[in-house]
């Protein structure tokens, strides 16, 4: 679903003037949209709540890739089609642990980077939904919704301005609901 | 924490802004393509059209064409294969190891490193792929319930890790690659004014924004991807070595092997790194990001890896005599040190242990062009090991009756020289197309640059990655 939203949007050259100014919209219980930035900043990913999951979902990949894996190879050697190498046994676990590794790190990339790409929707064929152009360049950009804005757009403006945003402008956009 | 006083600036010249670091590292994609681009490529890509007719010739006559026999049954194949595999393992472990080390020097050099890794590991591949004798029928080796009985692939051999690890490490080591760059596809995709490549980068920037909500999943994906990656690097070629080890060969079985090749294939790689950013410096003008003090410490890490590559030829040597095996003395000292094969052992001694010491000498880090000829006589030196071990140990093993000598042919060469041609060409497309410099990263860094060790505010820790 889409619709027209009209945003308020803080322009700033520095990431100092950007944390500043985000630390002390936040304190004022300004409800920021999203910040946009040419490279990740902590006390802003820090400030804005949200949470990533993926550290532990790559865990939980690779547990089910052990599992799958040395059942997989104890199936083929011991119980499917077992082979006499001169009285060894079928269950060869120790020499199993090598490919175990190898392809555990090859399921947990691969399904991590597709968690990635689900959870921050970043895949081939989309189109970028571009608040300021310039913010994978130089720039770096708060968004606030104004219908969820509690504090007044001119508290707002003066407040970005005074901790060194160099433009305050609204913009109407479209942006995926 | 990286302390500027320490190691000097990350980078030279007068302070940058943001936007001066994104211009100046896509400077190459927005310039019109130099001349000495076209001829190399034009050489280049004559290699590679010799390798594509010695593929042909192994693809219609067999491996007979090879000058492989029953007792050298490894050739230039597998020295090549290891050799190239050894390279690529530059760009993990540049990108890897020095980010758990939080080495910030590395931003601008791993983009390189890792685009060389995806080029040489592609290379690498083909040879074992063709060695296979019927490649067309290459997918048996995969693990897959099959109407051959079914018959399962031999989980304990180490040509099986091998591929497994070979394909893995090149899945990874492209798509750590590639999601690093997206955010700079997003860059060129913003501040280019040509529609063309607005279109194509775009599409290839997958919709990056630079929002908070990706840059939070971008580093999580970042940090898993580099620590599992940490125990690809060495889990790989310690597979590789294990195709050795693993057999009964004097000269190959022994348990020294994983940590050897691990460490010469990080000292190739490194070695082909600093070979590529040389070149990127004088080419390109790279000079404020890659500057005197990153190839200085790549040297230093290169006489580091060098002392170990000559501490293992010695322990070789010294348990040749010391374990009291005839076959295994016969092999290091009749066969390596003196004998047939001298020129190739002390080749490898010489270019491997002895020469990197230059870089001790700092007027040696300092002289880019000698530092460049001796990056490339490194990797020269490397493919000697490689044939030392691959050739030697085959060819005069137990009994005397079997033992052969190894001459390549010209389709051997020719595969070879292929291969040399096609990472040529991917390095020049890499340098045309792709940013060559992690712009957000070294953005990212570009702060340090100002106030030296202090802290920008008190409270705000800027720790990083």
């Amino acid at each position: 679903m889409t619709m027209n939203k009209k945003y308020l949007v803080g322009v700033f050259d520095s990431e100092h003037t950007l944390i500043d100014a985000f630390e002390k919209a936040l304190e004022k219980g300004v409800v920021v949209e999203e910040v946009y930035t040419p490279y990740p900043i902590h006390e802003i990913l820090h400030g804005m709540k949200n949470k990533t999951h993926i550290t532990y979902a790559a865990f939980f990949y690779g547990l089910g890739a052990v599992i799958l894996l040395l059942s997989g190879m104890y199936y083929a050697a011991v119980i499917d089609w077992p082979l006499h190498f001169g009285g060894k046994p079928f269950n060869t676990f120790p020499s199993f642990i090598v490919v175990t590794i190898v392809a555990t790190i090859l399921t947990i990339t691969l399904l991590t980077l597709f968690t990635f790409s689900v959870r921050a929707k970043i895949y081939p064929g989309k189109k970028a939904e571009i608040i300021d152009i310039r913010a994978t360049d130089d720039k770096f950009i708060i968004l606030l919704d104004q219908e969820s804005m509690n504090v007044g757009k001119p508290e707002i403006t003066e407040l970005f301005q005074s901790y060194g945003a160099s433009e305050v402008y609204e913009k109407e956009t479209e942006k995926t609901a | 924490m990286y302390k500027t006083d320490v190691r000097g600036k990350l980078i030279d010249g007068e302070e940058k802004s943001l936007s001066q670091i994104s211009a100046e590292i896509l400077a190459p994609i927005y310039a019109k393509t130099p001349r000495w681009w076209y001829i190399t490529m034009g050489i280049a890509l004559l290699m590679f059209a010799w390798g594509i007719q010695s593929v042909y010739i192994t693809l219609t006559q067999g491996i007979g064409a090879w000058g492989q026999n029953s007792t050298v049954a490894w050739g230039w194949e597998i020295i090549n294969f290891v050799w190239w595999i050894g390279i690529g393992h530059a760009g993990t472990a540049f990108s890897i190891f020095l980010l758990i080390l939080r080495q910030k020097w590395r931003t601008a050099i791993n983009r390189a490193a890792e685009a060389m890794t995806v080029v040489a590991v592609l290379c690498a591949a083909l040879f074992p792929l063709l060695h296979m004798g019927r490649p067309w029928l290459f997918f048996w080796i995969f693990p897959y319930p099959n109407t051959r009985g079914p018959l399962w692939v031999n989980f304990n051999s180490p040509l099986f890790w091998d591929f497994v690890a070979i394909s893995a490490y090149l899945l990874i080591s492209a798509s750590f690659w590639y999601f690093g760059m997206v955010p700079d596809f997003a860059t060129i995709r913003d501040t280019t004014k040509s529609k063309i490549k607005k279109a194509i980068y775009g599409f290839f920037s997958f919709g990056w924004t630079g929002s908070s909500k990706e840059w939070l999943r971008f580093e999580g994906l970042a940090f898993v991807l580099g620590g599992i990656a940490a125990v690809l690097v060495v889990s790989v070629h310690s597979i590789v070595s294990t195709d050795f080890a693993v057999s009964v060969e004097p000269g190959w079985h022994t348990t020294l092997f994983p940590p050897y090749f691990v460490v010469g294939a990080i000292f190739s790689g490194f070695a082909m790194v600093l070979t590529l950013v040389t070149l990127m410096k004088k080419l390109y003008n790279m000079e404020d990001f890659i500057t005197g003090r990153h190839v200085d410490a790549v040297c230093r890490v290169l006489v580091f890896i060098s002392l170990i590559m000559g501490t293992a030829y010695i322990t070789e040597i010294f348990i040749a005599w010391y374990s009291g095996s005839e076959y295994e003395f016969y092999t290091f000292f009749k066969n390596r040190i003196t004998g047939d094969y001298a020129f190739q052992f002390w080749a490898m001694f010489t270019l491997n242990a002895l020469l990197p010491q230059l870089f001790w000498s700092k007027r040696i880090r300092n002289s880019i062009w000698v530092v460049f000829v001796i990056s490339l006589l490194i990797n020269l030196g490397m493919w000697y090991e490689r044939f030392n071990i691959v050739v030697t140990s085959l060819s005069k093993n137990y009994l005397p009756a079997s033992w052969a000598a190894y001459h390549p042919t010209s389709v051997e060469i020719g595969f070879f020289v292929g291969t040399l041609g096609m990472f040529t060409a991917g390095v020049l497309l890499f340098f045309r197309y792709i940013p060559q410099i992690a712009i957000s990263e070294v953005k990212m860094v570009a702060k340090f640059n100002k106030q030296q060790t202090t802290h920008l505010k008190p409270g705000h820790h800027h720790d990083y990655e």
